[in-house]
């Protein structure tokens, strides 16, 4: 367990940390302005390490994995950063062909609607073929050995049969399945997985769980799993950083954060995980909505939302914070965090 | 914000949202202005053609005859020696007024028949769309050509042959949001509390079709006057000596060898009107359009 | 009249598709009106009942619909046309002397427009809202604007006239290519930039719809080159809708066909249709009627089979 707080880890001190980000900001141009979507976020990840993204729609999750990557939409989305660090290298400046030469080899991305991640007029073995061919220093013939290999790896059924088959003869599960080949395919460092299960029903979402997980433990990887789901997060993360309107709300190691969850934001979530030990009574909904990214309050952006907010979580937007001096778990909350409230309250009315 | 949910295209456009997306179109695309402005300057060119004109359309001069373009004759003279100009406006008023009424009429009409294929379904929707949809896969030109051919070339004729070759279309156009929107819970709780159907059809539902209606009919209005210019040219169009656009290429291009621009101002007439129309009704598409709409 | 127009409507039971076009097209030309017409348009407003009963039964026209409807579709289905009114030639000969004409001019137009097209569309698409879209868009627009007839003497103008490139009438001269191009080269650029022009829009959004798909993010998380997504992942997709819009579009260039058949004077089925109208020949026009019927499902055909080869998810039983 490391001891130094996640927020001053650096890459240069720790060869162990594989990503590092620092203050990724990313903001879409709506109606000519440009609002953030993600606010100046920074997090690490360490080799074969699981971390979440947790939150509602909307937090800014699917937007973190899209910028590492440099998969935002040119036109009308920006990505600043002091730095996007992996494996020793700022991904930040890299040109195209350098991050092209990053993404789907170092780094590759697993969707979460498999119907519509996958181009339905190329075969499934193609598309996994693709990354190998322009990675490798394959030929077709040796890209499609190794497609099938691993199609095989990821439980198809009689894959060599349907190899030359096209998504929409494939289910759900399967499709998932697909996606996590050709992520897998180039043994990358790292896979962010954007809600790989959501769309799949429970039996098959355990499934697909299992897989990754197992991959994770093979090939000692790392990976970024984002999800809405807290319940899905306690069997497969190390760490998880829950995500409130493009903030970080709180981050911590698992057991620490189901143990002790401290953002009224993570109460919350942790309120609507549907358990079987509980009563339906007790399972809540969070009331009201995440602000859309054009009309995003001061202060704290849970506010409106919380039912312990003061008048200071209003006007302050509060920073993340040890929740004891030494501790790995960090939350960003007046109310929560180890604030002296009469304090900053005096000044910030004095 | 990647979310799928956020994506959604927007519901149907009421007339409200119609009007402001209208607005906001004619704002940032400056070009679907310029069409709007055109061809509200041929119009009233047609309008007003008594008053611009500096011949009689009509009268034949074998004196001036074949005459290049001039200050006495604008756009010179034909092979009777009549005013280009001025049989440029006039050819307006036939142009426009075939044009419009046809669509107009189709209009009515085709949305009539779309919303009710689409508002009672099953066999009645069967029937009528496979109708429809022969009538649409037939050329329009081809189809305007028999029918005039088999009522003879007039006016009236021409109206009802092209607005007989625009009703499929329309039909089509209003069915589909017919469809959508009758599966919506007000119009259930219209019939349980009783209302009879043309009254749902006409209060609940035409509002929900015009926009894409009066779109298409921008569009189609000017199919609707390159296809009577092209009957004219055939030779099936208002009997000479009206003067039509159609016809005027048709007589000019016995003279094309020498006399190019009997053929090239009235070709010029017809390409900025239905350049005009194309140009508002694809701004005004664009801006309907969840797709193509800009945020 | 009203009692005339009475039998126009032919019921049936029959309702395959094939057939629909067949009936409409009949209803379009019905035998009962045409004769009405022709009847009076031969023999004069005041021709006797006798003269016009004459005619009906030289016409078949008194027996009953249903069975004069069976017995034509019959026949058109087994090769017989029947005669042209006027000429009393064969309609299936005159339409088979024509049709390599039109077909050729269609065949050459629409490989024109789908060669310039498309690469139009894509790099306009490409350059979404830069100047190089801006362009494309108003060129194509004007391009469609243009009545085919009005591009085709412009075109002849600046070529045959100005120019002096390519003969002002066609020379009928088919035996050598130098030849045949000539000929072909005017009307088939006639309609072969009003092709371009609807297939570059088509092409355009069609790409741009396929561009924001999530498989298109997909092959770039995966590290696939640019010009592979576009030429390989993208274009495969956004071929599909353009297909349909060109199966659409044949349609609207056999329609145009005749407008540039009048202009350079070439021999086909238009030129073959304004004659026969001008002539009143009826039967002639019903035999035409069913040609271009046959034309509009052969092209229906011809765009399903295309898909077939684009689309996987299409399967024929």
């Amino acid at each position: 367990m490391h001891t130094m707080p996640n927020s001053i880890q650096s890459s240069e001190s720790n060869p162990d940390i594989i990503l590092d980000v620092r203050k990724l900001r990313t903001s879409f141009r709506i109606a000519g302005e440009w609002h953030a979507a993600v606010r100046d976020i920074s997090f690490t990840l360490r080799r074969n390490e699981t971390l979440a993204l947790v939150g509602e729609s909307g937090c800014g999750k699917s937007v973190t994995a899209l910028s590492v990557l440099d998969l935002v939409p040119s036109q009308n989305g920006r990505i600043e950063a002091e730095q996007i660090q992996f494996n020793g290298r700022n991904l930040l400046g890299l040109s195209e062909d350098e991050m092209r030469e990053i993404r789907g080899n170092r780094i590759s991305m697993i969707f979460q609607e498999p119907m519509t991640a996958l181009n339905p007029v190329l075969s499934v073995g193609h598309q996994v073929a693709e990354a190998l061919l322009y990675h490798r220093d394959m030929n077709k013939e040796e890209a499609n050995r190794a497609a099938l290999e691993l199609l095989d790896q990821v439980k198809i059924p009689s894959a060599s049969s349907r190899f030359k088959e096209y998504p929409h003869q494939f289910s759900g599960g399967m499709r998932q399945r697909v996606m996590i080949a050709m992520a897998l395919a180039c043994r990358p460092d790292i896979i962010l997985a954007d809600e790989p299960t959501t769309a799949l029903d429970v039996t098959i979402q355990s499934q697909i769980l299992a897989l990754l997980g197992e991959l994770k433990r093979d090939t000692g990887m790392s990976l970024i799993f984002i999800t809405h789901n807290l319940g899905v997060v306690a069997s497969i993360a190390d760490r998880v950083a829950v995500m409130y309107a493009g903030n970080i709300v709180e981050i911590a190691d698992v057991d620490s954060l189901f143990a002790h969850p401290t953002h009224p934001y993570t109460e919350a979530l942790m309120r609507s995980i549907p358990r079987s030990d509980r009563d339906t009574e007790t399972l809540h909904s969070i009331p009201g909505q995440v602000p859309p990214i054009s009309r995003m309050p001061d202060g704290c952006r849970f506010a409106a939302r919380c039912d312990l907010a003061r008048p200071i979580c209003r006007k302050l937007d509060p920073a993340l914070q040890q929740i004891n001096a030494g501790s790995t778990h960090e939350v960003a909350c007046w109310v929560r965090g180890d604030h002296d409230l009469t304090a900053i309250e005096d000044r910030a009315n004095g | 914000m990647t979310e799928k949910s956020e994506n959604m295209p927007a519901p149907l456009s009421s007339s409200a949202l119609f009007q402001e997306q209208v607005k906001r179109t004619f704002r940032s695309n400056k070009l679907t202005g310029l069409g709007a402005v055109i061809f509200l300057l041929v119009l009233l060119a047609a309008v007003f053609a008594p008053l611009l004109s500096t011949h009689d359309p009509l009268i034949q001069n074998i004196l001036d005859r074949l005459e290049g373009p001039s200050a006495q004759f604008w756009m010179g003279t034909d092979a009777y020696g009549r005013d280009i100009y001025s049989r440029l406006l006039y050819g307006a008023r036939i142009s426009l007024t075939i044009g419009g009424v046809a669509i107009l009429s189709a209009m009515v009409i085709g949305t009539a028949i779309g919303i009710i294929a689409g508002y009672y379904g099953g066999k009645v929707d069967d029937v009528i769309m496979q109708f429809n949809d022969i009538l649409l896969a037939f050329p329009t030109l081809i189809l305007g050509l028999i029918v005039v051919a088999m009522l003879g070339p007039s006016m009236q004729n021409m109206i009802i042959a092209i607005s007989l070759t625009s009703i499929p279309g329309f039909a089509r156009i209003a069915r589909a949001p017919t469809i959508v929107v009758r599966e919506r819970d007000f119009i259930e709780a219209c019939r349980a509390l009783g209302y009879r159907d043309w009254r749902i059809m006409v209060f609940h539902i035409l509002p929900n079709v015009t926009s894409e209606v009066l779109v298409m009919a921008s569009l189609w209005l000017a199919t609707a006057i390159r296809t009577e210019a092209s009957l004219s040219f055939i030779g099936l169009g208002v009997k000479p000596p009206a003067a039509t656009w159609g016809g005027m290429i048709r007589e000019g291009f016995e003279n094309i060898l020498d006399n190019p621009w009997l053929s090239i101002f009235p070709g010029l007439a017809i390409l900025l009107v239905v350049f005009s129309l194309n140009l508002l009704g694809d701004g005004l598409r664009d801006a309907i359009d969840p797709k193509t709409r800009v945020d | 009249m009203k009692d005339h127009h009475a039998h126009l409507y032919r019921p049936s039971t029959d309702y395959s598709h094939t057939d629909a076009i067949g009936r409409h097209v009949d209803y379009l030309c019905p035998g009962a009106y045409c004769a009405w017409r022709s009847g009076t348009d031969y023999l004069g407003d005041q021709a006797s009942a006798a003269a016009l009963d004459a005619m009906r039964e030289r016409l078949g026209l008194n027996r009953p619909l249903l069975e004069q409807y069976f017995e034509f579709m019959g026949n058109a289905l087994s090769g017989d046309w029947g005669e042209s009114m006027v000429t009393g030639k064969s309609i299936l000969g005159e339409v088979i002397n024509v049709l390599p004409y039109t077909l050729e001019l269609t065949f050459v137009s629409v490989i024109f427009g789908v060669v310039t097209g498309i690469p139009l569309g894509i790099w306009s698409a490409l350059h979404r809202n830069q100047l190089i879209d801006y362009f494309v868009r108003l060129m194509t627009l004007i391009g469609l604007s243009f009545p085919a007839f009005v591009s085709a003497i412009l075109l002849l103008i600046i070529f045959s006239i100005n120019l002096g490139w390519l003969p002002v009438i066609s020379s009928g001269g088919r035996d050598d290519f130098i030849g045949w191009f000539r000929d072909l080269a005017l009307p088939a650029l006639t309609l072969g930039t009003i092709m371009t022009a609807y297939i570059a829009r088509v092409t355009r959004s069609s790409m741009l719809d396929v561009l924001s798909e999530d498989y298109i993010r997909t092959a770039r998380a995966k590290g696939v080159p640019n010009k592979v997504i576009i030429w390989h992942h993208a274009l495969r997709n956004a071929l599909i809708p353009v297909v349909t819009m060109v199966g659409l579009f044949l349609g609207v260039l056999v329609g145009n066909s005749v407008l540039t058949e009048i202009v350079f004077n070439r021999p086909g089925l238009g030129k073959l249709i304004v004659g026969a109208l001008g002539q009143r020949d009826y039967t002639m026009l019903q035999g035409l009627m069913v040609c271009y019927a046959f034309i509009i499902i052969f092209i229906n055909i011809l765009t399903d089979l295309t898909y077939g080869l684009i689309d996987p998810r299409v399967k024929y039983q």
